[in-house]
């Protein structure tokens, strides 16, 4: 019982952002059939806006998260105007789209270090209070963290699924010339899900940077799983990618404490997730809507 | 004949033009070919890297080189050539996103695996120990040495892609690649070419893997990042994926110009070349995938020769 409650925590107060930045590339896929490798340097970026605006004008972490996650979004939002917009006008195929995006991924990754410079970067925030949850010591910080994400998800989720905004996100996915027909203005509805995914994404990147350090890799660490979460997860809708998301967190620390070695926590994971995908079979027609 | 004018930094930036050059061609039969787009070159050719080194450093073999080079290179190229049925096999019938899913997960399997294996791999501190399989003299004499086989080797993988596209096989990629249905509908094993392409071509990847090895002399997780798939990707990309010789010369234009023009010939103040220059060199190896697949999706040499042979026959 110990040993779940365990697991159950850390997993959920360590995991969370993960669980935000598949519900962002979640989004991104399901309306544009891409899988955005450039989607880790989102949540980098996010990690990096946030540590800039907290060091540099000495604001604690909560008053930068939304301006670091607004600012990530804006660059997700100028990539699809400047990058991918053009290239589906060019009939570019969904394969060439994956490595435009695998380009951007490498180039965005690499440029921001003549930017924001080559060492590893921090947060400077207070040390956090350890509170007591279920016996498991968990830092208030990491716990804020977690309620944080559980709002930005629900209120995401009820964008998506309660507002006029998310049924047309909804309809321009399932079919997009009918949601044309129905009036509904599709360059305003993709901007608007690249922006809100890299919202999602950069404030995800600022909860990792903070709980950990501020480096090119961060996104890049992240992507394999926020990918695996949001393929695997997608059948079942945005509430299949939350649920596969909480279950890979606490999976993840419980074959951590298991085998008393994260590395093969994530091999095993890996595994799983593969082994899904090639039972499921992910035999779908290139689409590159974009 | 005298040497003197290859230093040291010469000699390696030679040797990974020719690296790169062998991954990009292997890629090109996947990619270009069948249009498999494999992101975990780097998992093959470190599975053939680290069994190589592994098996030439911990296993007291009763015979010395090049015996134990050549046992340890053939266990590596089979253990490459074995994870290349597997990955074929998971691959087989998934679509882009899945394969990339997989490649991806596989690549990072495997570092994750070196990582962890400290006691037998080295993990982050390295493994040392490699050496080459002959003793000329100087360093550079067997590191000259090296590039030469390297380059046979480089060469024979050149002869071999360029053998399939005149192949009955290579014809049977190609049309894999332009539409897998209707090949499969025609009466033809799509998954069965796919398989086979997989083993041999990952198995290529870990021989070259090894051979690198024995170059370096020193096994690093370091290299197990994404850093050769990209160069691979890169140079193949901007000289074209359609042709044989896209590979070489796109390998030339991007590895070509920053490991040996800008690493041997620029005068750069000294201290760019530790951080200000690798950075720079994959900011424009991805900025170069953009460029080409936005403005000129069929590279440097265009598409393949056979397309403007089927207009000529069609009066098109």
């Amino acid at each position: 019982m110990d040993f779940i409650l365990q697991s159950l925590v850390i997993g959920l107060t360590e995991n969370a952002p993960l669980v935000l930045a598949a519900i962002g590339f979640a989004l991104l896929y399901k309306l544009t059939g891409l899988i955005n490798v450039a989607y880790s340097e989102t949540i980098t970026l996010g990690a990096y806006f946030g540590m800039w605006l907290n060091t540099t004008y000495g604001l604690d972490f909560y008053t930068v998260l939304i301006p670091a996650g607004l600012l990530a979004g804006v660059v997700s939002l100028v990539t699809y105007l400047v990058l991918f917009r053009p290239a589906k006008r060019r009939n570019v195929g969904g394969l060439e789209m994956i490595i435009i995006s695998f380009g951007l991924s490498i180039f965005l990754r690499h440029a921001l270090q003549f930017v924001f410079g080559y060492p590893e970067r921090f947060f400077d925030v207070p040390p956090p209070d350890t509170i007591m949850l279920f016996g498991v010591g968990v830092t208030s910080f990491r716990l804020l963290a977690l309620a944080s994400v559980a709002v930005i998800s629900l209120l995401l989720w009820l964008f998506i699924q309660r507002t006029s905004y998310g049924l047309q996100m909804r309809a321009l996915a399932s079919d997009e010339a009918l949601a044309k027909v129905s009036g509904i203005r599709p360059l305003a509805v993709t901007m608007l899900v690249w922006a809100i995914a890299g919202v999602a994404g950069g404030m995800a990147g600022a909860f990792y940077g903070v709980g950990t350090s501020v480096s090119p890799l961060l996104g890049w660490r992240q992507f394999l799983l926020i990918l695996m979460v949001a393929l695997v997860g997608r059948n079942w809708g945005l509430g299949g990618v939350i649920a596969v998301g909480i279950c890979t967190s606490v999976a993840l620390v419980a074959m951590a404490l298991q085998f008393d070695q994260a590395l093969y926590a994530q091999l095993v994971l890996i595994v799983i997730f593969i082994v899904i995908l090639k039972v499921r079979g992910s035999r779908l027609a290139e689409t590159a809507k974009v | 004949m005298t040497f003197d004018f290859l230093d040291s930094f010469l000699i390696t930036g030679l040797f990974s033009v020719v690296m790169v050059t062998g991954l990009a061609l292997l890629l090109h039969l996947q990619l270009g070919l069948t249009r498999i787009a494999n992101f975990g070159v780097v998992g093959f050719w470190g599975i053939g890297m680290y069994v190589f080194g592994v098996l030439y450093v911990k296993v007291d073999w009763s015979f010395g080189d090049p015996y134990q080079f050549l046992v340890c290179a053939a266990i590596a190229t089979i253990a490459s050539g074995l994870a290349g049925l597997l990955v074929g096999w998971l691959i087989a019938d998934l679509d882009t996103d899945g394969v990339l899913v997989v490649t991806l997960g596989f690549a990072t399997a495997v570092q994750l695996v070196a990582t962890a294996q400290d006691d037998i791999t080295g993990g982050a501190r390295g493994m040392g120990g490699l050496d080459f399989p002959f003793d000329i003299g100087k360093v550079k004499d067997n590191e000259l040495l090296w590039l030469g086989f390297t380059m046979a080797v480089v060469a024979g993988i050149l002869f071999y892609v360029w053998r399939v596209h005149r192949s009955p096989y290579g014809r049977h990629l190609i049309a894999v690649g332009a539409n897998e249905r209707l090949a499969r509908s025609l009466g033809k094993s799509t998954s069965r070419t796919k398989l086979w392409l997989f083993v041999i071509a990952s198995a290529a990847m870990g021989l070259l893997g090894a051979m690198n090895g024995v170059m370096v002399r020193f096994l690093d997780i370091g290299n197990l990042g994404i850093d050769i798939t990209l160069a691979a990707m890169a140079g193949l990309i901007l000289g074209g994926t359609a042709r044989v010789w896209g590979a070489v010369v796109g390998v030339f234009l991007t590895v070509g110009v920053f490991d040996i023009v800008i690493q041997s010939y620029l005068p750069l103040p000294r201290e760019w070349y530790t951080q200000a220059i690798p950075v720079m060199r994959e900011a424009i190896f991805g900025l170069t995938l953009i460029i080409v697949l936005l403005f000129r999706p069929y590279g440097i040499l265009g598409d393949m020769r056979r397309d403007s042979l089927m207009r000529k026959i069609h009066g098109r």
